[in-house]
């Protein structure tokens, strides 16, 4: 047996060779990474969007580096000290266990570079969680299989595109009326599930006009693959007033409360008013205080919805009623006040609606 | 008496009586060995059908508006594709299959702890299989291998099916995991301690908790999905007062560790191979033994990661994020001390080493695409896109079935007494190798551009990658159907391996190939690691292993 345990390990200078030529490339490939013209194949349709890809870029750069350097050598290795004709049957190789300080770098190394990409990662995550909370609020519905949504001062729903005007603030509303869907616009770097009974938001700012896809990225059915057909369209402040004042007159006669599913009002025979209070402490207290109606959390203050004289027309500028209230929280909400979510999306059944106006009605 | 038969170490060394008749040989088997090859060959028929599938599914998408099936029948098709290829085959041959097969002869036991429960464990699986294909039969399930609910709670009376055969699969999976537990803690041999085991043993050391205690998360998920459909108690429904989200917690607890399961044993395979061939041992044993329990052990704190679109609380998403970047660093001294093994070695380029070395090429691409995922803002990007479907095949087909295929090659002589062929074997090797990346590069791309996952018909921009990765997944299939024309023709025409054909120097190179029932005719005692090519074996009692010698009975075995 070939016994070269003795042998000194150093490094030749084929392995020197080889580390000049991975660090060339290992240089060329972050320098790729920095140049390479990413809006060229996909706009940059949001201030965020450009964060997101110079993260991409900056794991993108390092990762190619990392991974030059490991198949690099890798290839290297299997090349440079493959046994030959030549050798003796039982030649072994340089019998090295392992190497402390080779051991003790390639751990810290890599765990100093995770804090770097967790404190890039976090900063630019701040930066889409930090957009501003009080501009446009529209709300997003995910149906079986195409998106609706909803304005303020638009009555009911928009039911083809989805307009936004450039350079104002959005906060976008997520729910579905009936499974999961994903909200993705690919110029936008930035999804979001539709889940039904919970609303959860995204906000952004456009910054470059265009029509952008709207594609739903969770199986949703046996259409999933069809719901990709809407688009937002990115617009000036003067084309977006066109189209929504297009809408505001198309759905001028529209109700706010859409029709229930199923057809048919509630009835409110029988509404349990313990049995309200107790679900307006578990669904409603989230967004809605039991104070008057200014003190606003998400929604209004609920305190005399149906009594106060000083309380705002809720519908259609009529006084809120019992039916109306009802309607409200079986269907949802757009308008001047902001957006809520349907009874399906609030996981309420017919009794529990009939319970809570029950409730809301001995409120004065 | 028994108690004299009892040694120092405590346990009852004695051979049960050869069992007799085909049916208790080969069928109803209580031997590990036979049970492992059992396990393997079923995953195999499996993959057949699972991988049958995946043509089906890139034929579809050979063109825009797909058109070659309905998408209803598309949507089943690439559901049962990917359960399939995740719970009947990759995770049966990690586990169950190589598993069973090499690491009772490596920690030099007669057989695991509980050779009946091992058995119910593999007869369970062929059974659990055939009720997920069967379920084409009433209307296969449609909405992915994660079958988030509403969606998956409106599916055709398949998905219920699914459910029960997963569950099933999920049992037969955590009695392999008990099982394996027990045999590594109280069977090794005199003398092998934990820092004396084969690296393929710590790595299935490492994935039998997460068998154990990752499984049953699924098997109550699955269970609440099966009870909501079948008698409408609304664990998920959201109108009903159930929560959708919770699916994606208790689903996600379970298949994140199964992550690691079907690498962990992947990574042990090659931590075999590679030394080996190199004539080196192995760079760094103990980082890569304790980075496989550090990987284990992380993966049950990163499940969240799946779930960053789903609308979890902000501040509940950012440990979830770092601690899937930390999972990046033992990943990383694995990979990197897997590279520096081949420095200076005497290299030889059998076909197992080959499906090694690609291993490491292709499994650190995925690594790094993961590390990619990781980061919030970039995963609200692709999260749900081609990009996510680029990464899981990296690194379950280029790491995972790669580790298979190197296992195969490695240990197909162990188990038959016969080489696979070696020329079929690089033929196979490379035609997979350029089908593989031509198949799954393009996706990552795709996915980035606005391509989304489980479609059956897709914007017509993208034609062109999609072709492209349709005929290479052909090459794919095609290289496939070389291995098994090799192992067929193999298995009766190929050379006699001898025992010891790679000069290997673990365990169950120093017993025939393949081993008598009972392993070895004097339990061995060991010495030292066994990765030193310049030393002598580190083992004692071996002598009569590869002699005509009669096994020794022991006095009053039952």
């Amino acid at each position: 047996m070939v016994e070269n345990r003795a042998e000194p390990v150093r490094l030749d200078g084929g392995f020197w060779g080889a580390t000049a030529v991975l660090t060339l490339l290992a240089v060329a490939a972050i320098v790729f990474w920095y140049v390479f013209p990413i809006d060229r194949y996909l706009p940059e349709a949001i201030v965020t969007a450009r964060q997101v890809d110079t993260l991409f870029r900056f794991m993108a750069a390092t990762g190619s580096a990392l991974y030059i350097f490991v198949a690099g050598y890798l290839l290297y290795f299997s090349i440079a000290y493959r046994a030959k004709a030549s050798d003796p049957p039982d030649a072994v190789g340089v019998q090295v266990h392992d190497n402390r300080k080779l051991e003790f770098w390639w751990t810290v190394i890599p765990t100093l570079f995770v804090i770097i990409l967790s404190v890039v990662s976090v900063r630019i995550w701040y930066e889409i969680m930090l957009e501003p909370e009080n501009g446009l609020v529209v709300e997003a519905i995910g149906h079986q299989f195409d998106f609706t949504f909803r304005y303020p001062q638009i009555n009911g729903e928009v039911t083809d595109e989805m307009h936004l005007p450039l350079g104002v603030p959005v906060t976008l509303n997520l729910t579905a009326a009936d499974v999961i869907h994903g909200f993705w616009v690919p110029a936008m770097r930035l999804k979001n599930d539709t889940v039904p009974g919970l609303v959860t938001s995204i906000r952004f700012t456009p910054r470059l006009a265009g029509r952008y896809p709207i594609i739903c990225t969770q199986f949703c059915g046996v259409l999933h693959s069809q719901m990709d057909k809407q688009v937002l369209v990115i617009e000036d402040k003067a084309s977006y007033d066109r189209w929504f004042k297009g809408w505001q007159q198309k759905n001028a006669h529209a109700s706010n409360t859409l029709p229930a599913e199923g057809g048919g009002a509630i009835s409110l025979q029988g509404g349990d008013v313990a049995a309200g209070k107790q679900l307006f402490a578990q669904k409603c207290t989230a967004c809605h205080k039991l104070a008057p109606f200014d003190q606003k959390l998400v929604g209004p203050g609920l305190l005399g919805v149906l009594h106060d004289p000083s309380h705002p027309n809720l519908v259609d500028g009529k006084p809120a009623t019992p039916a109306d209230v009802a309607s409200i929280l079986q269907s949802g909400y757009t308008g001047s006040m902001g957006a809520m979510p349907n009874a399906s999306a609030n996981g309420l059944s017919e009794k529990d609606i009939a319970d809570l106006v029950a409730f809301l009605n001995t409120l004065k | 008496m028994a108690v004299a038969a009892v040694p120092a170490g405590g346990i009852a060394d004695h051979i049960h009586p050869e069992p007799q008749g085909f049916v208790r040989r080969y069928v109803f088997s209580l031997d590990h060995k036979i049970i492992g090859i059992q396990y393997i060959i079923t995953a195999f028929v499996f993959m057949v059908l699972a991988g049958l599938l995946a043509e089906v599914i890139r034929t579809q998408l050979l063109n825009a508006n797909g058109g070659f099936v309905a998408p209803e029948t598309y949507n089943e098709v690439y559901s049962v594709h990917g359960s399939a290829m995740i719970w009947l085959v990759i995770i049966p041959l990690l586990t169950g299959g190589f598993g069973n097969l090499v690491f009772p002869l490596q920690i030099g036991a007669r057989d695991v702890a509980f050779p009946w429960l091992n058995m119910l464990s593999f007869w369970i699986f062929p059974v659990a299989g055939l009720m997920l294909f069967s379920s084409f039969l009433m209307g296969a399930p449609t909405a992915g291998w994660m079958e988030y609910p509403p969606v998956s709670l409106q599916g055709a009376a398949g998905t219920s099916m699914w459910a029960a055969a997963i569950f099933l699969v999920g049992v037969s999976s955590t009695m392999t995991g008990i099982n394996f537990v027990v045999t590594i803690l109280k069977m090794r041999a005199p003398g092998m301690t934990f820092t004396r085991m084969p690296l393929f043993v710590w790595g299935q050391f490492a994935t039998a908790p997460l068998l154990m205690i990752a499984t049953t998360a699924l098997a109550a998920a699955l269970a609440a999905l099966f009870i909501e459909r079948q008698f409408g108690v609304p664990f998920f429904d959201p109108t009903k007062g159930g929560s959708p989200v919770m699916w994606q917690h208790m689903f996600w607890f379970y298949s994140h560790p199964a992550v690691y399961i079907m690498i962990l044993p992947a990574f042990g395979i090659i931590s075999e191979v590679l030394p080996t061939f190199s004539r080196k041992p192995i760079f760094g044993y103990k980082l890569i033994a304790f980075s496989s329990m550090a990987i284990a052990l992380a993966g049950f704190m990163v499940w969240a990661h799946h779930m960053f679109t789903s609308g979890l609380a902000p501040f509940l998403q950012l440990p979830f994020m770092i601690i899937t970047f930390l999972i990046g660093v033992p990943t990383g001294i694995k990979i990197f001390s897997w590279t520096a093994t081949l420095w200076r070695g005497k290299i030889h380029y059998t076909t197992a080493m080959l499906f090694a070395i690609g291993f490491v090429g292709l499994f650190t691409l995925g690594g790094i695409t993961g590390i990619f995922l990781a980061a919030i803002p970039f995963d609200l990007h692709v999260h749900g896109t081609y990009f996510i479907v680029g990464h899981i095949h990296y690194v379950l087909v280029g790491g995972s079935l790669m580790g298979v295929f190197a296992g195969m090659y490695y240990w197909f002589p162990k188990m038959s007494g016969r080489l696979l062929n070696e020329t079929l074997g690089k033929l196979h090797f490379w035609l997979f190798f350029i089908g593989f990346n031509g198949t799954f590069i393009p996706m990552h791309w795709l996915g980035m551009l606005g391509m989304p996952r489980e479609v059956a018909t897709y914007d017509p921009q993208f034609t062109f990658w999609n072709r492209f990765e349709s005929v290479s997944s052909y090459l794919m299939t095609f290289a496939i159907l070389i291995f098994f024309v090799n192992v067929l023709w193999s298995i009766r025409n190929g050379k006699r391996s001898g025992p010891n054909p790679w000069g290997a120097r673990t365990l169950e190179w120093q017993i025939p190939s393949p081993p008598h029932y009972y392993n070895f005719k004097h339990i061995p005692t060991v010495y030292g690691l066994p990765y030193d090519f310049s030393q002598p074996l580190p083992y004692k009692g071996l002598e009569e292993e590869l002699t005509d010698s009669p096994p020794p009975v022991a006095a009053g075995a039952h």
